[in-house]
């Protein structure tokens, strides 16, 4: 038997609008249906209560550009705090595992934030992950991420980070949002192979996702070798996700929560707010607490044809057989603001869906073979003519890295309005504004 | 001039008080015999004297009747008939008694997914119809407190098929969750006979002695109900609730404070925000079964004046349980209360015999003055540390309670200036102590020995109605009362929810002879039902209370 932490926080009094889908209702039925059923009673079962994460935790991770002040981070700093709790919490040995039922969700918010992108703004995982390596020391990181869509966010952040093994089975990005996740996306210059994506066909149900995790996904994870295992527990491959068509049932969740094993898992997408949710969130959570979910069965059937047998696993096959063909190819280029090294540069545009602008995006990453390497990031929102600039100093930097963050910030803080410098080897946060340095934390 | 009586009976003492115009008339401790739980009763109303009582305007008594027929399993058989429908095992749970399960199946908004299978029903009849004696039968279903469906139709059926049989249902107290709904209606089925018992016999013994004066009961809540409405199980744990509404009706109505009620063998700790008693956010447990009894939030601390004290490898040990009274008082066994006498913090019990118990823990050569003083030390350090635990477990408990919304998280924890209301026996002695380890202002509360029956006759009547309504369905549901109905207003309701609630609380608040003039509403919350991009209705959720409090407060 485990011992379960559970915080659920389903901010009633929180939404993004009327008629959209992330709405106060989502985790209404979840909660009649955990409160009913006693789960909370269960002896290994501990409530939490949730927690408001702070700036600092916030800022280490994420840019929240041109300021944190222009946006409303409330419930997020909510979310993003009860995780913090239940990570705390499994690290004190108080529990064996948790859940952490939140809303809003985070693994569409990256490394840097102009807005709500796909309902999230600050990421829960992220933030939680680089507290635990922050605060605990802890060196490897798993994140397995199974909501139907691609967690573009958490792999924007981890991208370039040798230390966190980012996963997600997801739904094909060229059938849903965000449009991300293709198999060849594996992992920065430093971190080649730190990311994998298993892009599935809509209609793949408990048989294929099963098949994924037992035979690529855990296999992956093992050879990692992960101090922790951190699941973004989405819940919209379930058959009545409104957004997706994949056919998972709340069992198959069971299934995969007992396979993936997680330390901790973060609620992130779900739609269905009748068929699906409360069913899912049942199941997830007895797995969890080592108890049977055999008896968890959803009020409705599953009526979409399934994709299945050997048609699915030959299509895995051939996805694992491209994933493994793939070699990288870096774009090398130099800049006067640049120090000694070799720069990997890329561009990137981001669609911020529920505000409806773009971000444009110029990285620069210097290559190390000693490190994740320094991260520059100057980053755009055409529509307002802002610019910002994130300068990050990656956990177990070695000193020529360092050395070219600092160099990096002082340059920019010169030119830039907003130069946020991430230092993450020595657990740091500066924020320089108009070229002052400023303290966005107070006291 | 009106008198109030309050009587509470404890595990040793049976508190009593006559109040009138917020001065204590008479007062008294006589012993309880647990036993004799009635006759109890009658002994204080005559320590009272109510036969020459001119005008009695209620008599309230704190009972431990259900609590021990409870803890000692002198409760009659039940049959419990189970809905449990799919989701959690019922093995996942322990079941302090034997059930038999059903099938049906019941969503969370109350829609029947699998019916119930009628056959079934008739092999119960059968069943029930062989046994000798009519049995209690007690129908729970997973989710009746959106739906009593099932549990209403079996009752029917069963009560057509099985001639004489009592039925008592879960959606009677709605609350979630299943398990607890179960348990509690199970325990209030198996107490009714005896409560009402009870209940007619000193309804008999009060009215013999020339009084008329209305007869109410304590609950754990800390709110009172007349005899005769109450549910026995509501009557659990209601010493704490006393202990924590006395102290009420003797401090300044707006304070915040932490209530320490040392007993015999327990003390009785207690919260109270800006003048209102926390309640529990949980139900109430007792002995293997946990409740939906609402409840004041009370810690009970294995410790009191009269607990052993004893040595273990030569170290001083307080036990959690007593043997008897204290040495000086004639007892044993030493205890705290010969620690303190010894330390003259108290002048209750003999000095010497408390010497003497003192002595029993030290090897004869080490019982000089100085060796005695500072093990009467180390005892009373010791009680005053398991105490400070049991508050700093409950401003634990408090600080952590769950919270669903935005706006209680960010509020959760206003700063509050605590301090400590100390009363029971020994307060006195442990008074600087305490707050020397607490670093806690702490104040004495004033008619300390008979706090709990003050509680008992200044506590208001309370009761809450929890609304529950499905639009698109348009039914609403009162968990309280297990009301169910239809809902005969708009899709989109807004305020005229309020109004309904609030008109329903009132016709049933007379009904039990309730003042509501100080219902207290909870904020409402509104959820769109959104059906293919379309809001098809709304759930609506609020609650009215009449909050726990007193009538007035106590004049010194
Ligand atoms: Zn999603
Ligand atoms: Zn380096």
């Amino acid at each position: 038997m485990n011992k379960t932490g559970i915080i659920f926080f389903p901010a009633f009094d929180w939404s993004l609008g009327e008629f959209h889908p992330e709405r106060e209702e989502r985790l209404l039925y979840t909660q009649e249906q955990i409160f009913e059923e006693g789960i909370m009673d269960l002896p290994q079962v501990r409530q939490y209560s949730p927690g408001v994460a702070d700036l600092f935790d916030v800022l280490r991770t994420q840019a929240i550009f041109p300021d944190f002040q222009q946006h409303n981070l409330d419930a997020h700093l909510i979310a993003v705090g009860s995780s913090l709790v239940l990570g705390n919490a499994l690290m004190k040995k108080e529990i064996t595992n948790g859940f952490a039922l939140v809303r809003p969700p985070g693994h569409h918010s990256g490394a840097t934030v102009w807005g709500n992108r796909g309902f999230c703004t600050l990421n829960n995982e992220a933030i939680l992950i680089n507290v635990l390596r922050a605060k605990y020391g802890i060196k490897k990181i798993a994140v397995i991420d199974t909501d139907v869509h691609h967690g573009d966010g958490t792999q924007d952040i981890f991208y370039h980070d040798p230390n966190v093994l980012y996963i997600s089975i997801h739904q094909d990005g060229r059938t849903i949002f965000p449009g991300t996740g293709f198999t060849e996306e594996k992992g920065g210059p430093n971190a080649w192979g730190s990311v994998l994506n298993i892009p599935l066909l809509p209609g793949v149900g408990d048989e294929g996702f099963l098949y994924a995790l037992e035979n690529w996904i855990m296999p992956a994870v093992e050879v990692f070798k992960p101090d922790l295992i951190i699941n973004s527990a989405g819940q919209d491959n379930h058959f009545t996700d409104p957004l997706a068509s994949m056919n998972v049932t709340a069992r198959g969740y069971g299934k995969i929560t007992e396979m993936i094993k997680p330390d901790l898992a973060v609620l992130e997408g779900g739609y269905a707010i009748e068929g699906a949710l409360p069913y899912i969130n049942m199941a997830i959570f007895l797995a969890l607490a080592g108890e049977d979910y055999s008896g968890v069965v959803e009020s409705q059937k599953p009526q979409n044809t399934e994709i299945g047998g050997d048609t699915i696993r030959s299509f895995l096959t051939d996805l694992k057989r491209t994933n493994e063909a793939v070699r990288p190819s870096w774009a090398f280029r130099k800049e006067p603001f640049l120090p000694a090294g070799d720069w990997v540069y890329s561009e990137k545009s981001i669609y911020y869906d529920t505000d409806g602008f773009k971000e444009n995006r110029r990285e620069y990453i210097r290559k190390c073979s000693h490190c994740g390497g320094t991260v520059l990031m100057i980053s755009q929102k055409p529509s307002v003519f802002q610019k910002a600039v994130l300068v990050r100093i990656p956990f177990e930097a070695c000193p020529d890295c360092e050395q070219a963050g600092y160099d990096l910030a002082e340059t920019f803080q010169k030119s830039e309005k907003t130069v946020l410098l991430q230092n993450q080897l020595r657990n740091q946060v500066h924020l320089w504004t108009d070229g002052r340095e400023v303290n966005p934390f107070g006291g | 001039m009106a008198s109030l009586i309050g009587i509470d009976v404890g595990g040793t003492f049976t508190d009593a008080v006559m109040i009138t115009n917020g001065v204590i008339e008479r007062k008294g401790k006589i012993p309880t015999n647990q036993d004799d739980i009635l006759n109890t009763l009658i002994s204080a109303l005559d320590y009272l004297q109510i036969s020459k009582a001119k005008n009695i305007e209620t008599i309230t008594v704190s009972t431990t009747l259900v609590t021990n027929a409870i803890m000692q399993k002198h409760l009659p058989e039940v049959e419990l008939i189970l809905f449990p429908g799919t989701g959690m095992k019922l093995s996942s749970l322990p079941w302090p008694v034997d059930y038999s399960v059903l099938t049906g199946v019941l969503d969370y908004r109350g829609r029947v997914v699998v019916p119930a299978d009628q056959s079934e029903w008739q092999t119960l009849a059968e069943k029930l119809n062989q046994q000798s004696v009519k049995p209690l039968t007690a129908i729970v279903s997973k989710f009746s407190h959106r739906n009593n469906v099932f549990e209403e139709q079996l009752a029917a059926y069963l009560h057509r098929e099985v001639p004489g049989i009592t039925t008592a249902l879960g959606n009677q107290s709605g609350k979630s969750n299943f398990y607890r709904r179960t348990l509690t209606t199970y325990l209030n089925l198996a107490a009714t006979e005896l409560f009402q018992n009870f209940a007619y016999q000193l309804k008999m013994a009060v009215e013999a002695r020339g009084c008329r004066a209305p007869i109410r009961v304590l609950k754990a809540d800390g709110g009172v109900l007349p005899l005769a409405k109450i549910r026995p199980v509501e009557s659990i744990y209601s010493g704490p609730a006393a202990s924590v509404l006395g102290t009420l009706a003797q401090s300044n109505p707006e304070e915040s404070y932490v209530v320490v009620d040392i007993g015999g063998t327990t003390t009785d700790i207690g919260l109270v925000l800006s003048g209102s008693p926390l309640i529990s956010t949980h139900g109430a447990q007792i002995g293997p079964f946990l409740t939906n009894v609402r409840s004041l939030a009370v810690r009970s601390a294995s410790i009191g004046g009269d607990s052993a004290v004893c040595l273990d490898q030569g170290e001083i040990m307080l036990a959690d349980y007593r043997l008897g009274p204290a040495y000086c008082i004639g007892g044993i066994s030493p205890t705290p209360t010969d620690a303190l006498r010894y330390l003259n913090l108290t002048d209750y019990g003999d000095l010497q015999r408390a010497e003497e118990a003192l002595g029993m823990l030290l090897p004869e050569n080490q019982r000089t003055a100085s060796d005695l003083r500072r093990t009467a030390e180390i005892i009373v350090e010791k009680m005053v540390e398991k105490i400070a635990r049991a508050i700093q477990q409950l401003l634990e408990e408090w600080k952590t309670e769950p919270a669903y919304k935005v706006w209680e998280v960010l509020h959760h924890h206003d700063d509050f200036k605590f301090y400590i209301q100390l009363s029971g026996g020994g307060a006195p002695g442990l008074e600087a102590a305490l707050e020397n380890r607490m670093k806690m202002r702490t104040v004495l509360t004033k008619f300390s020995e008979v706090s709990n029956a003050i509680g008992a006759a200044m506590a208001k009547p309370t009761f809450s109605w929890t609304l529950h309504l499905d639009t698109k369905f348009s039914i609403y549901r009162i968990e309280e009362t297990g009301e169910q109905g239809i809902w005969t207003g708009p899709k989109k309701p807004h305020r005229e929810v309020e109004n309904f609630l609030k008109e329903l609380a009132q016709k049933q608040a007379a009904g039990l002879g309730i003042e509501t003039d100080d219902l207290e509403k909870e904020i409402f919350d509104y959820f769109p039902l959104v059906e293919n991009y379309h809001t098809v209705g709304q759930i609506v959720k609020g609650a009215m209370h009449v909050p726990p409090g007193v009538i007035g407060r106590i004049q010194s």
